[in-house]
């Protein structure tokens, strides 16, 4: 029975036409090429996995946003990946186990049980590429620079990048011996740089004036340049891991700065966001015509210790759908010649086409009976006898 | 350029002297003309228009990078995707939950209409009371007359409305005032400007 609204899709979910999947395949081939061209090895991980496996590092955040079903072979529970970094941690841990530095990246759909906030997508076609192995900041640096150069070959102009160390919040948190609930609670208002919220919560605390002084700085900290001159006079009392993570940030940010002049940089010592599965520096890619990051990515170390060895690790993803549409914003493939061919029973003619797409050209065949024609394809060519032979003719 | 999300009514009359201290003053009036976006005296600020419960909405898209709404709407449209860093102590007034004068306290279930479903649902449930929410759009005072409801959620200003429909003000759920709210890429990517505007803005909060 045909349903009326049989055509309808769930919430979230999209087809990809022919015109965006052409443009979409077309750069996720060009991005994952320029992953190789630095030495990140494509991998597949699957597409359902169990669920303890997804969910590995992970906060609570991640096991909503995953759909569940039961395994009828092993009774466990599976999970379809809402994100693929744990799954490439694994690969990473348990399969490869090298000594040295490994480079990974991946691209694949994952699903979200409840649609983004702003894209309203549930089936984002995320990217991205992870770094293991090493702990100090030139990794950071070299992922960095890596998402830069995705968002430069998607042909992103005005791209802004916003860098931030969840080892400071947690330094302090530790120094404060903050309880799990106290820590979740001021967790959620310095999401929201809530000030007024702050001042009432820190009341309520019994901490030294200083750690108070320190925390209540936080959701002021975020801005140019000059927020980390700010940070080290207002942080002076914290401990070393503050410090070496000011000092950390610094010269990532000094080292961008050379490499990439021209690229705006901010700072926000209060962005928390992953907080719960990152380690160290976190960054995030904004350009101005959308309300929210486009790519983003951060260090979680030792995430592959369930896994049977514990590694640092860097990396970042992004949303394919997304990169594409902003790309097709700024610029357009060039048209592909498209021949049309008549449809004969010639054998110089079935030769012919056959050359042709041997030449990687393409030709589509008319069949007996059929409507429309060239024009209809959007054809730029078309296929004609000329004295015994067959010719290409431009229309 | 700056965009401002404000709602017509109480709001934009009591935002409009931190505007103004800021430099901003609409040069419409929103109330003479249909104009939606409003341009200011400052050519790199723009106000927009639009009610109350969508200021949140246009703010985390960024389709406005600032916006003022008070905590009742932020409070019920949850603002995980925002940046709410101060409160701006005008349009005050109370949520609270209402009653019909002659009715005995709550015991058990209980049947609530409100517009702030989400917020009277954590309500209730904070104190251990399962709840039903009813969802209306005006007009709340109604519902205990009617038997539709045993008690409403709504915003207490005098208190006039609910005494002359026999009804009375029972438990404070929260002290209300409006915030400002900001995009979290706008934060980041126009920190100057709006940096700039919260400065100016706490200067006006502190005078007062």
């Amino acid at each position: 029975m045909q349903q009326k609204d049989s055509w309808l899709l769930p919430e979230g979910i999209e087809e990809t036409l022919p015109a965006e999947a052409k443009h979409l395949e077309a750069l996720r081939n060009k991005l994952l090429d320029s992953f190789a061209c630095w030495g990140y090895d494509l991998v597949i991980p699957p597409f359902i996995d169990f669920l303890d496996s997804l969910l590995i590092g992970a906060g609570h955040d991640l096991d909503l946003q995953t759909f569940k079903l039961t395994d009828q072979i092993s009774g466990e529970m599976l999970g379809i990946r809402a994100d693929m970094t744990p799954q490439v941690a694994r690969i990473d841990a348990h399969n490869l186990k090298h000594e040295w530095p490994t480079r990974l990246c991946y691209a694949g759909t994952v699903l979200h049980t409840r649609g983004d906030p702003l894209e309203k997508t549930r089936s984002p076609l995320q990217i991205g590429a992870e770094l293991y192995g090493h702990g100090g900041k030139e990794s950071d640096l070299e992922v960095i620079c890596l998402m830069l150069e995705m968002l430069a070959v998607t042909g992103l102009q005005n791209v802004h990048l916003d860098l931030g160390h969840v080892g400071i919040y947690r330094a302090l948190a530790e120094q404060a011996a903050l309880s799990d609930a106290q820590e979740s609670e001021l967790f959620a208002i310095l999401q929201r740089k809530a000030k007024p919220e702050l001042l009432e919560l820190m009341d309520g605390y019994a901490l030294s004036d200083g750690l108070k002084h320190m925390f209540l700085a936080l959701p002021e900290l975020n801005g140019g340049q000059t927020v980390l001159d700010k940070a080290s006079a207002v942080l002076a009392q914290a401990s070393a891991a503050v410090k070496q993570a000011l000092a950390d940030l610094t010269a990532v940010a000094g080292q961008l700065a050379v490499r990439f002049p021209n690229l705006a940089i901010s700072f926000d010592l209060a962005e928390l966001r992953g907080y719960h599965y990152h380690t160290g520096i976190v960054f995030a890619a904004f350009v101005p015509t959308v309300g929210r990051e486009i790519a983003r990515g951060g260090r979680y170390d030792n995430i592959g210790k369930v896994f049977g060895r514990a590694r640092p690790a860097t990396g970042f993803s992004a949303d394919l759908k997304l990169l594409s549409a902003l790309s097709k914003q700024s610029f357009q493939m060039p048209p592909r010649e498209l021949i049309f061919a008549p449809y004969l029973d010639d054998a110089g003619l079935t030769e012919s086409i056959r050359d042709l797409r041997a030449q990687r050209r393409a030709v589509i065949q008319e069949l007996p009976g059929q409507t429309g024609g060239a024009g209809e394809y959007g054809c730029t060519a078309i296929l004609v006898q000329e004295q015994q032979r067959w010719v290409v003719k431009a229309l | 350029m700056l965009t401002i999300a404000v709602s017509k009514g109480r709001i934009y009359e009591e935002a409009l002297p931190f505007l103004a201290e800021a430099g901003i003053v609409p040069t419409d009036d929103p109330d003479k003309c249909r104009k939606l976006i409003l341009q200011t005296t400052r050519p790199d600020v723009q106000l927009v228009i639009i009610r109350a419960t969508d200021v949140p909405t246009f703010v985390e898209y960024g389709a406005a990078d600032l916006g003022i709404a008070g905590k009742d709407v932020l409070l019920e449209h949850g603002t995980e995707a925002l940046y709410e860093p101060l409160d701006l102590n005008i349009a005050r007034c109370r949520l609270m939950t209402a009653a019909h004068k002659d009715a005995p306290p709550i015991t058990g279930r209980v049947r609530v209409a409100t517009k702030y479903v989400k917020t009277a649902q954590r309500y209730f449930a904070s104190l251990g009371i399962q709840a039903e929410i009813i969802k209306l759009y005006g007009s709340m005072e109604l519902a205990p007359l009617v038997g539709l409801a045993d008690c409403i959620v709504d915003l207490v200003d005098t208190g006039n409305t609910l005494k002359a429909n026999d009804l009375e003000p029972r438990e404070l759920i929260m002290n209300i005032s409006s915030r400002l709210v900001v995009n979290k890429a706008a934060m980041k990517m126009k920190n100057a400007a709006i940096a700039e505007l919260l400065a100016q803005f706490e200067q006006t909060l502190a005078k007062r």
